[in-house]
């Protein structure tokens, strides 16, 4: 296999005309990891991509692709290769011929880019589609067809351009994995852009959540989803409530705050503890959040902490558990996800008036927003994975 | 392919349209009929019928003043015995090549430039009506506008005797060869344009991204993908552009200065003197040349696929 599929982002700047759609990035990609860009739609996330392909030119930074500066270089010459967004087929060319497009322009001969296209085409069950031509092909063989182009040159780099948004929900579901063994197989850079949560979290070591040009964070998945560093994080993958309030309290390991409308709340706190008066934001997980039926008046419970009373807004059965969204006077909706046993022993309804619980060991502070309210300036995660993505 | 293919389907067999219909829903399937009723009415009437006309003439003899309605070969074996029939096709083939091959070189070029280097729309548009500049006004007004600016004495080679470039006019810029095809160009480069920028507009920014990603130069995107994605644009702008230089009389009558000819050049002169089989038989044999050239393009190239993607 090709040299090492590091790749580095020092600085990285892209600006169209008046829009900034890149802002100073720096991030490295381990070689052999599979990581994903996510974000909403105009975050950025594909305009890296075209970048590390070659497709667009940083406006400032530089890019490196195995310790060498790729900038300016075609893709070619990046050992990069691309799937794009709608597979890009070529319309007028037999599959195998799509397939061996990339080894004839490389002046590969014609009987042994048909062999070697054959052999990539068996690997993905599509041999016996060779001499088809792609709009004959489902969505999810026209998939396979991108996939097996980009990987005859062999490259150290795969980048996917929102791979799997134009299969239906089951072939998704099926490719990812499909995707993420390939990537073990091959041993190779996989860099995957979503803007599907779920699909990230599933198939990568490494996630780099964007928003509006910039690294909100990047760190592994499981990182990422339980313990986000900002509220925009939380936020985005869904799991999570986002607490805002002041900091009333600081005993030892855990802080006390209160938001607007009076309620409490307490947090664990690691090493740098946030002082009385400051703005924090926190998060607790929606799956460790108690709900049940009001029964003493709200007064009473205006002053417990790590409690929130309100109606039941929406109840959405999930299979192994039930979504329960919780209207909250004076703060942004809540959101429950309790257990389809529990639910079941203490059925909810809409309207119903509830109450909200956890306990302070399930809140995460969100350390990325208060160090920002702190100093003023956006900083960058400093997370570092052993084998995930370092952002600087 | 989608409603285009079946559309093409109907003007075929109108039976397979109505096939898939479940009964009772003769109103729904009597509107296609009625979208196309105006334009077949036309083309029987003005063309359908004198095209035939045209066809039964072709075998009436002549005598000194009258047609006589018959059944003779006479006519025909004129066509094909008198060298002059091989001369004039010669000719005009010879020019519709030539002008073909110009005009694919420019139509192809310009389409190019329109579709990957002119980033803004608005500027596209523009730049696409100033190609229809020519058709702003009348054929005989811009055939004789060549005259003052090609002649022996005319802006043209006033220039270059005045830059210095030659001492005497040159000759061979108007009525010769050399004026006739450049009025054919000047006149059918937009047809050749059209087709292709249209087809060339339809190739998915993507696929030659692919193409670049795989390795691919800019000349061979431009061999490997957008040729062979261009083809049935290309196709078409050649059938127009071949079709109406083979059916031209005008331009080569006035841009010759009546040193050149044509094939309907010459059925024209003979419907002067009333010699109406005669022509009728030119005019099928000209009718099947270029029926079996557009066949040949046709071979070539699906063009149905440009018509209904």
């Amino acid at each position: 296999m090709a040299a090492s599929g590091h790749i580095e982002l020092r600085s990285v700047t892209k600006r169209f005309d008046q829009t900034l759609a890149v802002d100073d990035i720096s991030l490295t990609i381990p070689h052999g990891s599979y990581c994903c860009l996510l974000g909403p739609s105009g975050c950025g996330k594909t305009t890296i991509l075209r970048m590390i392909a070659g497709h667009e030119t940083p406006t400032a930074g530089d890019i490196r692709i195995g310790g060498e500066s790729v900038v300016g270089l075609p893709p070619v010459r990046r050992g990069t290769a691309m799937m794009f967004q709608n597979y890009a087929l070529f319309p007028h060319l037999t599959v195998l011929d799509n397939v061996a497009f990339n080894l004839k322009v490389r002046g590969v001969g014609k009987a042994e880019r048909h062999r070697r296209a054959r052999e990539v085409l068996a690997q993905v069950q599509l041999d016996q589609f060779a001499d088809r031509m792609p709009a004959q092909l489902s969505g999810g063989q026209q998939q396979r067809v991108a996939l097996s182009r980009a990987l005859i040159t062999e490259p150290r780099v795969l980048l996917l351009d929102e791979p799997l948004s134009a299969l239906d929900e089951f072939l998704r579901l099926q490719m990812r994995g499909e995707l993420r063994r390939i990537q073990r197989e091959l041993g190779i850079t996989f860099v995957h852009v979503t803007h599907t949560q779920l699909e990230a979290i599933a198939v990568a070591d490494a996630v780099v959540v964007m928003e509006e040009g910039r690294i909100e964070q990047a760190a592994s998945a499981h990182e990422i989803y339980t313990l986000p560093a900002t509220a925009y994080v939380a936020r985005f993958m869904g799991g999570q409530n986002v607490l805002a309030g002041t900091v009333i309290a600081v005993n030892g390991g855990a802080v006390t705050l209160v938001d607007g409308t009076g309620a409490r709340f307490a947090t664990p706190v690691t090493s740098t503890a946030p002082a009385k008066g400051q703005e924090i934001f926190c998060c607790i997980r929606r799956d460790r959040i108690k709900v049940e039926k009001l029964r003493a008046p709200l007064s009473s419970v205006g002053e417990a902490t790590n409690v929130l009373a309100g109606t039941v807004h929406a109840i959405e059965y999930q299979g192994s558990y039930v979504k329960v969204t919780i209207d909250v006077p004076g703060r942004e909706q809540f959101v429950g996800n309790l257990p389809d046993h529990a639910f079941l022993t203490a059925p909810l309804d809409i309207g119903d008036a509830v109450v909200a619980r956890w306990a302070t060991e399930d809140v995460h502070l969100l350390t990325g927003d208060s160090t920002r309210t702190a100093t003023g300036v956006r900083p960058l995660p400093l997370e570092a994975q052993r084998d995930g993505v370092r952002s600087r | 392919m989608g409603t285009g293919g079946a559309i093409l389907r109907l003007a075929g067999h109108p039976l397979q349209a109505m096939r898939p219909q479940p009964l009772g829903t003769s109103r729904v399937t009597r509107t296609p009929y009625l979208l196309v009723a105006p334009l077949t009415v036309v083309l029987i009437v003005f063309f359908g019928i004198p095209l035939v006309l045209v066809v039964v003439v072709s075998f009436f003899d002549l005598d000194k003043f009258d047609i006589i309605p018959t059944f003779v070969l006479t006519n025909y074996a004129e066509v094909f015995g008198s060298s002059l029939t091989y001369a004039l096709y010669a000719k005009t083939i010879t020019y519709a090549l030539i002008v073909w091959a110009i005009t694919l070189v420019i139509g192809f070029t310009v389409s190019y430039f329109l579709v990957f280097h002119v980033r803004s729309v608005l500027v596209q548009m523009a730049l696409f009506l100033l190609c229809t500049v020519p058709f702003w006004t009348s054929n005989v007004i811009r055939m004789i506008s060549w005259i003052p600016f090609l002649g022996r004495h005319g802006l043209f080679n006033q220039s270059l005797i005045a830059v210095g470039i030659t001492d005497h006019p040159l000759e061979f810029l108007l009525f010769s060869n050399f004026s006739v095809v450049i009025a054919y160009v000047h006149l059918f480069s937009l047809f050749m344009i059209v087709p292709i920028f249209n087809s060339m507009a339809r190739i998915d920014r993507a696929v030659i991204e692919a193409a670049v990603d795989g390795g691919a130069s800019r000349a061979r995107v431009i061999t490997e993908i957008v040729i062979p994605l261009s083809k049935t644009g290309i196709a078409l702008g050649s059938i127009f552009v071949i079709a109406l230089v083979m059916g031209d009389f005008f331009v080569v009558k006035i841009m010759s200065g009546g040193q050149s000819s044509s094939v309907v050049a010459a059925m024209s002169n003979e419907i002067a003197i009333l010699q109406y089989p005669p022509a009728a038989a030119n005019a099928v044999c000209l009718l099947i040349i270029v029926m079996l050239m557009v066949a040949a393009i046709m071979r070539l190239v699906d063009v149905r696929r440009e018509l209904s993607g």
